[in-house]
């Protein structure tokens, strides 16, 4: 099973995209391994979503060659899409389904029956604890619950590529261990992980391999190892913060406490 | 921020009212200002890829276009007004027409943002009164339902300012204004008493029922008002009843009669009375019950009922009988639970059930009032049964929207090769599920009162509607289904449904004529599976692109 990790699952070479004006991702090349946990981090508005989106077929109208599984995207090809799997930043989902409703849709989508879309549902909502939520909207789920059922709902088709952004929202810490531990399993067996988030911690312990984004560019691409080898800082979130030239948080705190201090003189 | 709303400068100078009823002013015209922006603004959704300039020119668009057919709508008024010195029946009618159209929309398409829970979270966590919350909520009706009134009537103004004087014109201008909120504070005292006698799962469906009751009540009654003037030598005489009191739109009649032909009867007096006091006594009561309302939907909010571990086997069964291809039988099958399910949905489709199962029977009922039964059993009356397609229309325009519409992405990363079985599949569901219950029942009575000879009468209509489904699709902008917010300012649509139904009206023309040829009804249903044939197979062909705007 290991022998495949040479095998390119996923290839983006000259990758750009413009919203309006302006370019928010500039010339993007990446080739990602089968069996990788890839940490995709970066600031807020980097343009980690949207590659992902690209990558899914979300947001069309960009430049560049994207090669998923040998396969080229674009042109209404769909087949593509049923080796994917997609949780996405805020868990949106058709909330007036039950959790059963909702995943034998999306697993019938993928392609499996409904029997094996039912009883495969069933068996991961009881390892997660909610099976007696199965026949429950999930509108009165918790936002954990949700969660779990997004993760869920993204790897019942058994995909060989996982796009997971901040797939631990909302999560205890029990069930953030369990999901760690689910990753780094099916990374062993050769499935491909786009992992992002902005918790630096869980990014830096379970990544392979660290890319780091910013003004939708890549800036950094390596082993944690390496990054740390290249910028002499102890920890990701410290790397983080020099590769994108941020280091005035004390002082924006400090405005940011004092504005909100302010009193209003002008009052009759 | 430039947001001269001509409405928020009006309430301003009222704002004396506001106060007067414990409303805090400022909060209130902050919150109404918000959501009539909000309106203004498309919400961009995860399917479009447009870039965002587009998107906020498009804002309002379909308001105003929809405004366009409630002004055309409005001119089956204008023969009423054109008539001569019979104020209180002209008026009357006048009045009746207008509350039927008001009130249709009001309990269809605004009964969502009555009922709205959403800003819960967001305002409720604020300091601000729920008194101020539901006025503003309100006065977010008021102001849609003011401007459709004034395009429904906007025409019979004109006619009636140039042809009866001003004194007419105002007490017409000031009349539309309170019918318009004896409407809206009646249909949210009808909710009102709902929310507060039920709870839980059994209150959601309470309500769509109150809406198809409603809409039946509304239908019925805008019969009797016609009813109640009876032609006698040439002279309409009103005949009074104790149930006449009832009929709120003929109490608008009476002033006109009272002020501009002097005639003062005791009866006319008392409704003119009934025409201000009611509006205003209901309008106190609503502002009293406010806080309860807003603490009552509450309710709404509950999800605590856990469906039964209900058997999937007989819808998957259905599915694969009715659906030909995988991906048909998906989308059929997530049709009908969303359709189970979705709240706003149901709000908005109810009351178009409810006229469908009415009108082929008020219709009915009409002929049997002039003719004798047996002249009616014999005759072609069945025809009416055209009616049940009042639903389709609105279900293809509603079929779009959801309240969990950011769920659409599944669109997108699925592996779905082409539209076509979506909407197929949709549709399909959707005849199921709301159209062949009804259209059952139609028919299964109709059998009863016409006998067994119309059968192929019933199969060439049901056909007839099957092919409206897909021309009705064709006809209307389309979008994916569940895909789409629910927004105040695309709501006003369901108007456009009057006139689809002229379709509806060329398919029992062709119907009524092929009749009277030998064989012609046979023919007839040839043709119409011929054409159900090929459109139900090339009728929902389109790109992604024109799905995704």
């Amino acid at each position: 099973m290991l022998n495949n990790h040479n095998e390119v699952a996923v290839s983006i070479r000259n990758l750009e995209m413009y919203y309006g004006d302006k370019k928010v991702l500039n010339n993007i090349n990446l080739d990602v391994m089968k069996g990788q946990i890839v940490g995709y981090i970066g600031p807020n508005g980097a343009g980690k979503s949207t590659t992902v989106k690209i990558l899914l077929g979300l947001i069309e109208g960009y430049d560049g060659e994207i090669t998923i599984l040998g396969e080229r995207i674009g042109n209404g090809n769909v087949e593509y899409k049923k080796k994917i799997g997609y949780v996405p930043e805020i868990a949106e989902m058709y909330e007036n389904l039950s959790a059963r409703e909702y995943l034998t849709f999306v697993g019938e989508l993928y392609g499996l029956s409904f029997d094996h879309a039912d009883q495969k549902a069933r068996e991961l909502m009881k390892s997660f604890g909610l099976e007696e939520m199965y026949e429950t909207r999930l509108t009165s789920y918790s936002k954990g619950m949700k969660q779990k059922v997004l993760l869920i709902s993204s790897l019942l088709h058994n995909p060989e590529i996982l796009f997971l952004d901040e797939p631990l929202s909302g999560l205890d810490a029990n069930s953030v261990m369990v999901i760690k531990e689910i990753l780094a399993q099916l990374a062993a067996q050769g499935k491909t992980i786009f992992y992002s988030s902005h918790i630096m911690e869980v990014v830096e312990k379970i990544s392979h391999r660290i890319i780091l984004l910013n003004g939708g560019e890549i800036v950094a691409d390596g082993t944690f190892e390496e990054l740390k080898e290249q910028s002499k800082e102890g920890s990701l979130e410290e790397i983080f913060n020099q590769l994108t030239g941020f280091n005035e948080h004390k002082e924006i705190a400090k405005d940011f406490v004092q504005t909100i201090q302010e009193v209003e003189h002008n009052e009759k | 921020m430039k947001n001269n709303f001509l409405f928020l400068q009006l309430l301003d100078r009222l704002s004396f009212f506001f106060r007067w009823f414990n409303v805090d002013y400022p909060a209130f015209r902050k919150i109404l200002q918000v959501k009539l922006m909000m309106d203004q603004r498309r919400v961009s959704t995860v399917l479009s890829n447009s870039s965002k300039k587009n998107r906020e020119r498009e804002g309002g668009n379909n308001f105003s276009k929809s405004l366009i057919f409630y002004g055309l709508i409005g001119l089956i008024m204008l023969p009423f007004i054109f008539m001569e010195n019979q104020y209180f029946f002209q008026m009357s009618m006048i009045f009746a027409i207008l509350s039927f159209l008001v009130m249709t929309t009001l309990i269809s398409e605004f009964s969502s943002v009555l009922l709205d829970v959403r800003d819960k979270n967001i305002l409720f966590s604020k300091p601000v009164s729920r008194k101020t919350i539901n006025m503003a909520k309100t006065f977010h009706i008021i102001y849609y339902v003011l401007i459709i009134t004034f395009c429904i009537t906007g025409p019979s103004l004109i006619v009636a300012l140039i042809k009866h004087g001003v004194l007419f014109f105002f007490l017409f201008l000031i009349e539309i204004i309170i019918i318009s909120l004896l409407i809206i504070v009646l249909t949210g005292l009808v909710y009102l008493l709902v929310l507060k006698f039920f709870d839980g799962e059994k209150l959601k469906d309470i309500i769509n029922y109150v809406q198809i009751i409603l809409s039946i009540v509304l239908a019925v009654g805008y019969q009797l008002v016609g009813r109640l003037f009876v032609l006698v030598d040439k002279q309409l005489i009103f005949t009074p009843k104790w149930w006449q009191f009832f009929i709120f739109p003929v109490w608008f009649g009476a002033p006109f009669e009272v002020l501009l032909n002097h005639n003062t009867t005791s009866l006319l007096i008392a409704f003119s009375l009934l025409a201000f006091v009611v509006p205003i006594g209901a309008i106190l009561i609503y502002i009293k019950l406010m806080p309860s309302f807003e603490k009552n939907m509450q309710k709404l909010l509950n999800n605590q009922a856990k469906s039964k571990g209900r058997s999937y086997k007989f819808i998957n069964r259905v599915s694969k009988l009715l659906c030909a291809s995988r991906e048909e039988q998906i989308f059929f099958k997530f049709a009908y639970s969303m359709m189970r399910r979705e709240r706003e949905f149901k709000l908005k489709i109810y009351p178009s059930l409810g006229f469908s199962l009415v009108f082929p029977f008020i219709f009915l009922a009409n002929s049997l009032m002039h003719d004798s039964y047996q002249d009616v059993v014999n005759g072609k009356l069945y025809y009416n049964s055209y009616f049940c397609a009042f639903i389709v229309p609105s279900m293809i325009m509603m079929i779009k929207f959801s309240e969990k519409y950011q769920g659409s992405w599944l669109y997108k990363t699925t592996p779905i090769h082409e539209v076509t079985p979506i909407f197929k599949g949709v549709f399909k569901a959707f005849l199921l599920k709301l159209f062949i219950p009804v259209y059952c029942v139609v028919s299964i009575s109709y059998l009863f009162i016409f006998g067994m000879r119309i059968i192929p009468d019933l199969i060439a209509v049901l056909l007839g509607i099957l092919l409206y489904v897909v021309i009705c699709f064709k006809g209307m902008k389309q979008s994916l289904p569940f895909s789409k917010k629910f927004e105040v300012s695309s709501q006003g649509q369901g108007i456009i449904g009057f006139f689809l139904m002229l379709l509806v009206g060329v398919l029992a023309g062709i119907h009524f004529l092929l009749s009277f040829i030998n064989y012609g009804i046979y023919i007839y249903i040839c043709l119409l599976l011929i054409c159900n044939y090929v459109l139900w197979r090339k009728g929902f062909t389109m790109s992604w692109h024109k799905v995704i705007d």
